[in-house]
């Protein structure tokens, strides 16, 4: 991956949030993209074609759930990461990877972690 | 049931009533015929008996009379007496006298109407001759043979009657008295004899009276020698106005009195003989067979109510019974009924019927018994299925209003919570950006360093609570596992991360409990109890924490977490489970919350003993598991 930076696009409503996410992981290396709702989100991700897309559960206009849905029809090998604020239920969490969401994080982030998971399913994908 | 009725009863009366009306009133009226017609047949032959009593004593009176004319009418007709020899005549004169006590004065007087010869009882031996020419008793006996002459007064007193006879000379030829023989008779006689038939002490009376109404003889002499001696006028009056010779009836004498009279006249002497009595004297007879009759009736009135008595008793006796057991029946006593008399009649039927009847009132009366018992009994149980079924109810209530409140508590708890952790989250991710950008920066700043430090930790502190209250707030699914509870309890404490001013003291039962737990939650309310305890024993001087596994007395098992702390006040112990109560300083309040909300989950509940000063021990109880099947 000489050269080419991993596209990260992140969905959320709330600017600070996302600004302050894309900030930390453009200093892990990451080409951050952001959206504020699902309909930006998708229309993004169609403009940029992330290799990773972290979005909240809950968005103004759709459920997370929705866009994940949406996001792994048209491709199967873009990592999926649920936000959630709350706790998720296992039937919850059950459905969410049946949409086919890759992982789920719990604000506040452990920033370091998220780098290197996102990193570790990244170089999954390559291989 | 009142005396009276058990003696008599309406029937016996009716009995009794109808039993006399029926046997007494035929008696009572033949009585009365009786009685009337023994009245008059003895009243009749009363006064049969007194007339024959007048009857016969004329007749005597008669004789009297008659007795003295014969022997001066014998004596006349002696041959020695017509000679008219003076001594010859004064003999038999005195011969007379001596014979006939009555006779008072005896004379002979010559054809001429001269006395030659008089003797008295009264007189001297030479009395003085009289001349009788002109007089009634002379001048008769000389036409007429014989003369009775009217009653008189014997020197004033004497009742007496002069009785004159001709002396024949039975050898002349032609029947012409040669003299008169006179004789005065004293009637002092029938008196006596009178009063020998009606003695004076006795109530009846008889007497002789001269047609003008003057007494000359009574059965009380006395009567007689009243001067003017008479018969009252008022009886008088009655006997002189009877057509025949003889009869009798009642008198009632104007004073009021009434008399049985009878009287008869006496033959050729113009006398009446008159006998009386006081009615009742007369009747007496007649009263006392009245008397006798009527004692008789009410001896048979007498018999004949005890008779009836006796007969109504004995008829309505096996009624009375009856009846007494129905009573008996009808206060729902079945047992020691009187004993019922099966007469072969119609009160026989009746006490079958009546047995019937009991008998399959008895059973009716048993088995409504029976039923209103079962009845009880059904209510009864279903009283306390309600009363169970509402406790389970308002079980289900409280759990459900703690469902709500908590869900409602969910529902904020995950709003905040979201709106919270978003904030948290920019801050964490900015100081991380901050941390990375200034990199070896920071090693020369020391401070800046320990102020990222606070703010992350002051982060992870605001996440946590977080985390406690959304934790506290999340309806998960319990996971239930069969544990050992000493070994599950052994693991915890193991487990455990205890400073070092802590001791641990255990004890555990050797009966060793199986329970049925979400080791998860249950291990969380066991840590948040030792962590109370820990932090209520702060260093220098620590404290023991005291684990101890056990059985109750209800068979529930028992983990106790006790403590060597302060102990707490027992006007915090009622809230001390209550969500977001806290003593401490810093806390959210819910460890005990979360305690309570586990014991609660898992059907068991947790009990608080404290002592101020001294310590605290919290316990437990979780129902046993069942043998696994």
């Amino acid at each position: 991956m000489a050269g080419k930076l991993p596209k990260l696009l992140i969905i959320d409503d709330d600017a600070h949030l996302r600004e302050s996410l894309a900030e930390v992981l453009e200093l892990d290396g990451f080409e951050c993209h952001q959206a504020g709702d699902a309909g930006k989100g998708i229309s993004e991700a169609g403009k940029v074609n992330p290799d990773v897309v972290i979005m909240d559960i809950q968005l103004p206009d759709s459920s997370g759930f929705q866009i994940c849905q949406e996001l792994r029809k048209r491709s199967k090998t873009t990592i999926l990461i649920m936000m959630t604020g709350r706790f998720l239920s296992a039937e919850e969490k059950k459905q969410g990877f049946e949409l086919g969401a890759d992982e789920y994080i719990t604000k506040p982030f452990d920033l370091a972690e998220l780098s290197v998971r996102i990193k570790q399913l990244l170089s999954r994908n390559k291989v | 049931m009142p005396v009276t009725s058990r003696r008599g009863g309406k029937l016996a009366y009716k009995i009794l009533f109808w039993f006399l009306l029926i046997s007494l009133a035929p008696m009572g009226l033949v009585g009365y015929h009786l009685i009337n017609i023994s009245q008059a047949s003895l009243r009749k032959e009363t006064l049969a008996m007194q007339e024959s009593l007048a009857v016969g004593f004329a007749d005597t009176v008669y004789k009297y009379v008659t007795t003295f004319k014969n022997v001066l009418t014998e004596t006349s007709g002696l041959e020695d007496f017509a000679g008219m020899n003076p001594i010859k005549q004064q003999q038999y004169l005195n011969r007379i006298m001596q014979v006939h006590l009555a006779v008072l004065e005896l004379s002979v007087v010559n054809a001429q109407g001269v006395e030659v010869l008089r003797t008295g009882r009264f007189l001297s031996a030479s009395p003085e001759m009289r001349k009788f020419t002109t007089d009634e008793f002379f001048n008769e006996t000389m036409t007429r043979g014989q003369y009775v002459g009217k009653l008189e007064r014997f020197q004033g007193l004497y009742p007496a009657l002069t009785i004159a006879v001709g002396i024949m000379d039975p050898k002349a030829a032609s029947p012409k008295p040669v003299g008169v023989l006179e004789g005065k008779i004293s009637l002092n006689g029938l008196s006596s004899m009178l009063s020998m038939e009606f003695p004076p002490a006795g109530k009846s009376a008889a007497a002789v009276v001269a047609p003008d109404g003057f007494l000359i003889a009574h059965s009380n002499p006395k009567e007689v020698y009243k001067p003017d001696a008479r018969l009252s006028d008022d009886v008088l009056k009655i006997i002189t106005t009877q057509m025949n010779d003889k009869g009798g009836g009642e008198i009632q004498l104007p004073d009021g009195s009434k008399l049985l009279g009878a009287y008869s006249d006496v033959k050729d002497l113009g006398w009446v003989v008159y006998v009386q009595q006081p009615l009742e004297t007369a009747y007496q007879t007649a009263a006392e067979m009245r008397t006798q009759i009527l004692r008789v009736l009410v001896w048979v009135v007498i018999f004949v109510f005890l008779l009836s008595w006796a007969v109504a008793g004995f008829i309505s006796q096996p009624i009375r019974v009856l009846r007494e057991a129905a009573d008996r029946l009808g206060k729902g006593q079945f047992e020691d009924l009187p004993e019922i008399m099966m007469t072969n009649d119609e009160i026989g039927e009746l006490a079958q019927t009546f047995l019937t009847m009991s008998d399959s009132l008895r059973e009716k009366t048993g088995e409504l018994i029976h039923a209103k018992g079962e009845l009880e009994k059904y209510g009864k149980d279903l009283q306390r299925r309600v009363e169970a079924r509402t406790r389970e109810l308002k079980a289900a209530q409280d759990e459900l209003i703690k469902k709500e409140r908590l869900a409602a508590m969910g529902q904020m708890a995950s709003v905040v919570g979201h709106e919270i952790r978003n904030p948290l989250a920019v801050i964490n991710n900015s100081i991380y950006f901050i941390k990375t950008k200034l990199g070896p920066v920071l090693e020369g700043e020391q401070k800046i360093a320990k102020h990222i430090k606070i703010i992350e930790s002051e982060i992870q502190g605001a996440n946590d609570i977080i985390n406690q209250i959304l934790d506290y707030a999340r309806d998960r699914q319990l996971k239930l596992e069969r544990v050992s509870l000493n070994a599950w309890v052994d693991d915890l404490l193991g487990a455990y991360p205890f400073p070092a001013h802590i001791r641990v003291e255990k004890s555990l039962t050797p009966v060793n409990p199986t329970v049925e737990i979400d080791v998860a939650e249950m291990k969380q309310a066991v840590r948040n109890l030792i962590g109370n305890g820990i932090e209520v024993m702060p260093p220098p001087q620590g404290g023991a924490v005291r684990i101890r596994t056990g059985i109750a007395d209800d068979g529930s098992a028992v983990i106790e977490v006790g403590d060597t702390g302060p102990g707490i006040p027992a006007d915090v112990r009622e809230k001390l489970f209550t969500a977001f109560f806290t003593t401490k300083a810093r806390g959210t309040g819910l460890g005990l919350a979360v305690v309570r909300k586990v014991m609660d989950r898992h059907r068991g509940r947790v009990e608080l003993d404290s002592a101020v000063g001294k310590g605290t021990i919290f316990r437990l109880f979780l129902p046993q598991a069942a043998a696994p099947k």
